[in-house]
C-alpha cells in the first residue's frame, strides 16, 4: 500500500505552506521519523518527518510550490511494494502540487484511513498521510487535521541551550512550550513564562522593541495605549487554557457568607504589635491560609480531586494562595502552594507566604513551588472589593474569594453598629461538594474567623 | 580598579602613566632600557618618554633609524644576553617589518633553545585605527599576533590598568606585546602614587550588570561603556568585561558572567575572520554552551582594509552603535 504524504497544517492558520527544500530525492529510502522536506508556513519555515519508513516512489510537489494543507507533497512505497506499484497505486494523485482539484471526484470507493498516530497530539496535526488501497487503484480523501491544536513545530525543535537547560532542571516538557525566537527558537523566555516566571529587565524594553518580522511579536507589557494587538505569553496560553478548562469542565456553583472580621482585626493588630520586635508582621491573609486549612480537616472532601470514576482524598492540606504578578513584568497570575499548611502556625504561614510572593514577583517560582495544592484562595481585599467569585483552579474540588473587611453598619447585639464585615465567596465543585456540605464549610469558617484565638492553637 | 577610584586619586594621562611604568622600572633595574624611533631626543614621537633622555642618559634611552626589523631584533639578542629591553613601535603597524623577528625568532626562543635562552622584551606602540591613517598604517594587530604560542598580550584601556599591565610586561621573562592606542594617550584617569602592579590574566569588569556580557579588549571597551550607558536608559544592564590581555585570556571571568546573563557580544578592533572575538566566542561555547540564550555576537572591524575617509573609517570600527545592536539582536530585543 503506498503511503502519501501530504501537506501538513502546521499552525491553526496555516492554510498553505510552501515547499522550501527537498531533502530526500526519488528512490531514497527513509526511515521513520527522518525529516523529509522544509516546509515554509505563514509563521515559520519547519521539518517534516515521516512517521513510516519506505522508499521515495515520486515527489510530486516541486521546490518552491505553494500547497494547500492536505494536497500530496510525495508518495512513498512500503517495503515490499515497487516504486512502480506504489505510483500507480495512488494513480491520478500524482497530477501535480499546484492543482488543488478537488480529489473527493476521483476517489472512488477508496475509504480513508485512520491516520496513524494519536489524535490528539501535536504530532497527529502537523503530520498527515493516508494509506491508499492499491486495489482500489485511487487516493482516499483525508481529513487535514485531526483536530489537535497544532502547537510547535514538526520534527526538530529549535531550544536555545540555555532553555533547554531551565525546562529540564524545571522538569517542563519544552513541546508544550512556544518559541518566540527567529524560526520559532525556544528561548529562555518562553520557558520562563510557561514556568509562570517573567524575565528580567527586558521584558519591560521588549514591548518598544521591533520585533523581527518573520517572528511573532513578544509579549508587550502592560500596553499603555488603547488598540493594538498583543501577542499571548505562555503564560497568558497556560491561564487561558487552564480556566477554560476548568470553567467548562466544572461545574461551580457558589456560596457566599458575610464574616464579622473585628475580632480577627483586633487580634491581629494586638499580634502584630507584639511581634513587631520579632520581625512578625501576620496578613488577614495568613489567618485565612490558617483557617481553611483547619477547617478542612472538618471537611475532607475539600482537601479532594475530581478523578472520573472516583474522588482522590489528598493527604496533605496544601493551600494555594494566588498571586498576582506586576503588571510592568507582564502582568498574569500564579498560585503557590503552602505545603501542609495544616501543620504550620501562623508564624511560619505568614513567613512562607511572603517568600513565595516575594520569589514569584522577582524571579518567579519553581514548578514545585506551584505545585499540588489541594485548595485555593484568592483575595482581592486589598482592592477595596466587596465580593467576588473565582474560578476553580484543577485539580481542587473549590477556592475561596476573599474580599476586603469593610466597614459597615451592623447588628451586634440586636444593636445597630459599626463593624467590619468580610464577605468570603465558596466556588465548590458540584461533582465533590453538594451545597450543603459547602455551606457547612463556610460555617466551620466563620466561626473560626470570628472566634480566631483557635487559629493560635 | 577599586584601588585606583579610592578617594582623591590624582588624575593623569595615559602617556604619563606609561612612562611612569617605564621609569619605575629602570630605576628598579638596570637591566631595562627603552630603544626605539623618536625616543630619546625627540621625547617620543607621542611625548610618551618626555624627560626620560634626561633621567637616563643616552645609553638607555636609544634613538634607532627607522629600522624595525633591525632593532627588533637587537632588542631579541640583548634579551637572550640577559638584559631587559622596551622596543617601541612608533605604530604596531610598522612591527609588520619585524615579523620574522618578533613573531618567528622572540616567542620560540625558550623553547628551540630548550630553556636556554629566554626572551624578556617588551614591543609596545600604537594599535589600531589612528585616525584616516589609510589602510597600511591602521593596523590591529591583535587578531593576527595572537595566534602566536610563547608571547603575551595586554591591551589596557585606562591608564591605571596601562601602568600596572606595563611595569608587569617589564618584568615578565617573555616576549610581551604591549598595544596601547594614539587615540587613548591623552585620556586622563585615576593612577595612584604608590606603586601597584596588575598580573596578567586577570580582567576587569568596568561595568557590572546582569542582563548581557560584553567582552572587549582597549580602545573599544569604552565604546561598549557608551553603549552600555544608553542601554542603561532603556533598562538593559550590560556587565562591560575589559579583558585587559589577551594573552593570557581571562575566560574563566567571562565564564561566570555568561552564565549569570545568558547572553554574550565580544566586541574586537580586529577583522572579524579568526579574531580575537572569535576565540572569546569559541571558548564561550566550549565552556557555556548550555548556559547561552543565543549564538554569541560578535562586533569587529568590517572585513576590508582600513578606508582613509573619515565617514568610511568611522563606519569600519566598532562603535557604540554597532555594540547596542548586537546587545538587542543577543537578547532577543531586536
Amino acid at each position: 500500500m503506498a503511503i502519501e504524504i501530504k501537506m501538513p497544517r502546521l499552525s491553526d492558520t496555516m492554510e498553505a505552506g510552501t515547499l522550501v527544500k527537498w531533502n530526500v530525492k526519488e528512490g531514497d529510502k527513509v526511515d521513520a521519523g527522518q525529516v523529509l522536506a522544509d516546509i515554509e508556513t505563514d509563521k515559520a519555515t519547519m521539518e517534516m518527518p515521516t512517521y513510516d519508513a519506505g522508499r521515495v516512489a515520486k515527489i510530486v510537489c516541486p521546490v518552491g510550490a505553494s500547497v494547500a494543507v492536505g494536497e500530496t507533497l510525495m508518495i512513498l512505497a512500503e517495503e515490499g511494494e515497487s516504486i512502480e506499484q506504489a505510483v500507480q497505486s495512488v494513480g491520478a494523485a500524482a497530477g501535480g502540487a499546484g492543482e488543488s482539484a478537488p480529489r473527493e471526484a476521483k476517489t472512488g470507493a477508496a475509504r480513508a484511513r485512520e491516520a496513524h498516530g494519536k489524535p490528539d497530539s501535536a504530532n497527529a496535526a502537523t503530520m498527515v498521510k493516508s494509506k491508499s488501497d492499491a486495489s482500489a487503484g485511487v487516493a482516499a480523501p483525508v481529513p487535514t487535521s485531526n483536530g489537535a491544536d497544532g502547537e510547535g513545530p514538526s520534527g526538530r525543535m529549535l531550544v536555545s541551550p540555555l532553555a533547554r537547560r531551565i525546562a529540564e532542571e524545571n522538569d517542563l516538557d519544552l513541546s508544550t512550550v512556544k518559541g518566540t525566537g527567529p524560526q520559532g527558537r525556544i528561548i529562555k523566555r518562553d520557558v520562563l513564562a510557561a514556568l509562570g516566571r517573567d524575565e528580567s529587565p527586558a521584558a519591560a524594553t521588549t514591548s518598544k522593541a521591533t520585533p523581527p518580522s518573520s517572528a511573532p511579536a513578544p509579549l508587550a507589557s502592560a500596553p499603555t495605549a488603547l488598540g493594538g494587538k498583543v501577542a499571548l505569553s505562555n503564560m497568558r496560553q497556560t491561564i487561558a487554557r487552564r480556566l477554560v478548562e476548568s470553567k467548562t469542565t466544572i461545574p461551580h456553583y457558589q456560596v457566599s457568607v458575610s464574616v464579622n472580621a473585628d475580632p480577627l482585626l483586633d487580634l491581629r493588630t494586638t499580634l502584630n504589635e507584639q511581634l513587631a520586635s520579632q520581625n512578625v508582621k501576620l496578613s488577614v491573609n495568613d489567618f485565612l491560609v490558617r483557617a481553611c486549612a483547619l477547617a478542612i480537616h472538618q471537611h475532607p472532601h475539600f482537601n479532594a480531586a475530581w478523578k472520573g470514576d472516583s474522588l482522590l482524598i489528598g493527604e496533605h492540606v496544601n493551600i494555594g494562595v494566588a498571586v498576582a504578578l506586576p503588571e510592568e513584568r507582564g502582568g498574569g497570575l500564579v498560585v503557590a502552594t503552602l505545603r501542609d499548611a495544616d501543620r504550620k502556625g501562623l508564624r511560619q504561614i505568614s513567613a512562607e507566604t511572603k517568600a513565595l510572593a516575594d520569589k514569584a514577583r522577582s524571579k518567579g517560582l519553581s514548578l514545585e513551588e506551584m505545585a499540588d495544592s489541594t485548595f485555593t484562595i484568592s483575595n482581592l481585599g486589598m482592592f477595596d472589593v466587596d465580593f467576588f467569585t473565582a474560578i476553580i483552579n484543577p485539580p481542587n474540588a473549590a477556592i475561596l474569594a476573599v474580599g476586603a473587611a469593610l466597614k459597615k453598619p451592623v447588628v451586634r447585639n440586636d444593636q445597630l453598629a459599626i463593624g467590619h464585615e468580610m464577605t468570603c465567596t465558596l466556588s465548590c465543585d458540584h461533582r465533590i461538594i453538594d451545597g450543603a456540605s459547602g455551606a457547612r464549610f463556610l460555617q466551620t469558617l466563620k466561626a473560626m474567623l470570628e472566634n480566631p484565638a483557635t487559629l493560635l492553637v | 580598579m577599586s584601588a585606583a577610584t579610592a578617594t582623591t586619586t590624582r588624575q593623569i594621562q595615559f602617556r604619563e602613566a606609561l612612562r611612569e611604568a617605564m621609569s619605575e622600572e629602570m630605576r628598579r633595574d638596570p637591566r631595562v632600557f627603552l630603544m626605539g624611533e623618536e625616543v630619546a631626543q625627540y621625547q617620543g614621537a607621542y611625548k610618551v618618554s618626555q624627560g626620560m633622555l634626561e633621567e637616563f642618559g643616552p645609553r638607555r634611552i636609544i634613538d634607532t633609524p627607522i629600522s624595525e626589523n633591525g632593532f627588533a631584533g637587537l632588542g631579541i639578542g640583548a634579551a637572550m644576553m640577559g638584559l631587559r629591553p622596551i622596543i617601541e613601535f612608533m605604530s604596531w603597524s610598522f612591527s609588520l617589518v619585524a615579523a620574522d623577528q618578533i613573531l618567528n625568532n622572540a616567542p620560540k626562543m625558550l623553547y628551540m633553545s630548550g630553556g636556554q635562552f629566554g626572551c624578556p622584551i617588551v614591543f609596545r606602540g600604537n594599535d589600531g585605527a589612528g585616525g584616516q591613517l589609510g589602510s597600511t598604517h591602521s593596523w590591529a594587530v591583535e587578531g593576527l599576533f595572537s595566534n602566536v604560542p610563547g608571547l603575551r598580550i595586554a591591551i589596557p584601556s585606562t591608564p591605571y590598568d596601562a601602568k600596572g599591565l606595563l611595569k608587569t610586561a617589564i618584568r615578565c621573562d617573555d616576549p610581551v606585546f604591549f598595544l596601547e592606542s594614539e587615540r587613548m594617550l591623552g585620556n586622563k584617569g585615576p593612577v595612584p602614587e604608590e606603586e601597584y602592579l596588575i598580573p596578567f590574566g586577570v580582567a576587569d569588569i568596568k561595568r557590572a550588570g546582569a542582563d548581557c556580557t560584553i567582552v572587549s579588549f582597549g580602545r573599544p571597551v569604552h565604546f561598549c561603556l557608551e553603549a552600555a550607558e544608553k542601554l542603561a536608559a532603556e533598562g538593559i544592564e550590560c556587565e562591560v568585561i575589559d579583558g585587559r590581555t589577551i594573552r593570557p585570556l581571562d575566560i574563566d571571568t567571562i565564564i561566570e558572567s555568561v552564565k549569570k546573563t545568558g547572553y554574550c557580544v565580544v566586541v574586537d578592533q580586529s577583522w572579524p575572520f579568526g579574531s580575537v572575538a572569535s576565540e572569546v566566542a569559541a571558548q564561550v561555547y566550549e565552556r557555556a554552551m548550555d548556559y547561552l540564550d543565543n549564538r554569541v555576537y560578535r562586533v569587529c572591524s568590517d572585513d576590508v582594509p582600513a578606508p582613509y575617509s573619515k565617514a568610511l573609517e568611522q563606519a569600519m570600527l566598532p562603535h557604540a552603535g554597532k555594540i547596542i545592536e548586537a546587545v538587542k539582536k543577543a537578547m532577543y530585543l531586536a
